[in-house]
């Protein structure tokens, strides 16, 4: 079926594994020291981010998941409403 | 053919807690091992809204999926690369996450919706977690018999993800609850 073999090398972004465990650490530090608590004035973490973004940009081959770097407008393309509901109202269950 | 189910937990601890926990579930190193099928998680976006609150983070998440040898054979890969759209609202407690495979879409749509919230007889201690999940196989023709099997089995696989990453989230909850208790840093 001529489909080509995709090798399970998936650490593209691994170069990019101690910039991404920076961050990380730095965000999970903010968000329970600061964002949970009402701070969420300012951001922080922004050179950390800005390292690892800039690795991200580099390594990130994956066709698919690049676009998501790129454009602005496609940030979030899956959030819905502000009710945090799903907008049809279908019951699922094991059918 | 779609595959459609929804899982109920409740957290015995606050939902600042549970929140946290969410967010190392797949990035601290100890949960390697029991969430192996966890490969990559990147952060690709965030964005934090100061006016009110919100939060909004998109991350890559690639999973290793191997399935039946014949359906490697046709899809010619074994992993599988996610969107996760997350949006946390700090003012009213809730974190809300969809994600969606975003690679092989030819032949199957995940989208996976994840909700923490307060629990309602427990506002301040318990979290609630709901998460709906759909499998849609897409019908190839030539594989329309075996779709239906491939479809079970993909929910057996998310079920039973599911089942760990749950129990990696009590741990890391556990842990917090520790670490605030103990050492104050």
């Amino acid at each position: 079926m001529g489909i080509k073999k995709e090798k399970r090398s998936s650490s593209s972004t691994s170069p990019c594994a101690k910039l991404r465990a920076a961050y990380h650490d730095c965000f999970n530090r903010w968000y329970s020291e600061k964002f949970l608590k009402g701070q969420w004035d300012k951001e922080e973490c922004v050179s950390e981010w800005q390292k690892y973004r800039a690795c991200l940009s580099q390594h990130l081959e994956d066709k698919h998941l690049s676009r998501f770097l790129v454009a602005e407008s496609i940030f979030f393309p899956c959030v819905q409403d502000d009710s945090g509901r799903p907008t049809d109202d279908t019951t699922p269950g094991f059918s | 053919m779609v595959r459609a189910y929804t899982q109920e937990h409740v957290y015995r601890h606050p939902w600042e807690r549970v929140t946290s926990a969410s967010w190392r579930k797949f990035t601290d190193p100890e949960n390697k091992r029991t969430l192996s099928h966890i490969l990559e998680v990147d952060t690709l976006n965030r964005k934090l809204d100061p006016l009110t609150g919100k939060l909004y983070t998109t991350r890559a998440i690639t999973i290793h999926a191997p399935g039946p040898w014949f359906i490697r054979k046709i899809i010619g890969q074994d992993i599988c690369h996610c969107v996760e759209s997350s949006v946390v609202d700090s003012r009213s407690r809730s974190m809300q996450l969809t994600t969606r495979n975003v690679s092989l879409q030819k032949f199957i749509e995940v989208e996976e919706k994840s909700w923490y919230e307060p629990h309602p007889d427990n506002p301040e201690g318990w979290t609630a977690f709901r998460q709906e999940t759909s499998i849609r196989i897409k019908p190839l023709s030539a594989l329309a018999s075996m779709a239906e099997k491939v479809e079970q089995r993909c929910a057996e696989k998310f079920l039973q993800n599911s089942v760990k990453g749950r129990e990696v989230m009590e741990r890391i909850c556990k842990y917090l609850e520790a670490e605030s208790s103990g050492i104050s840093i």
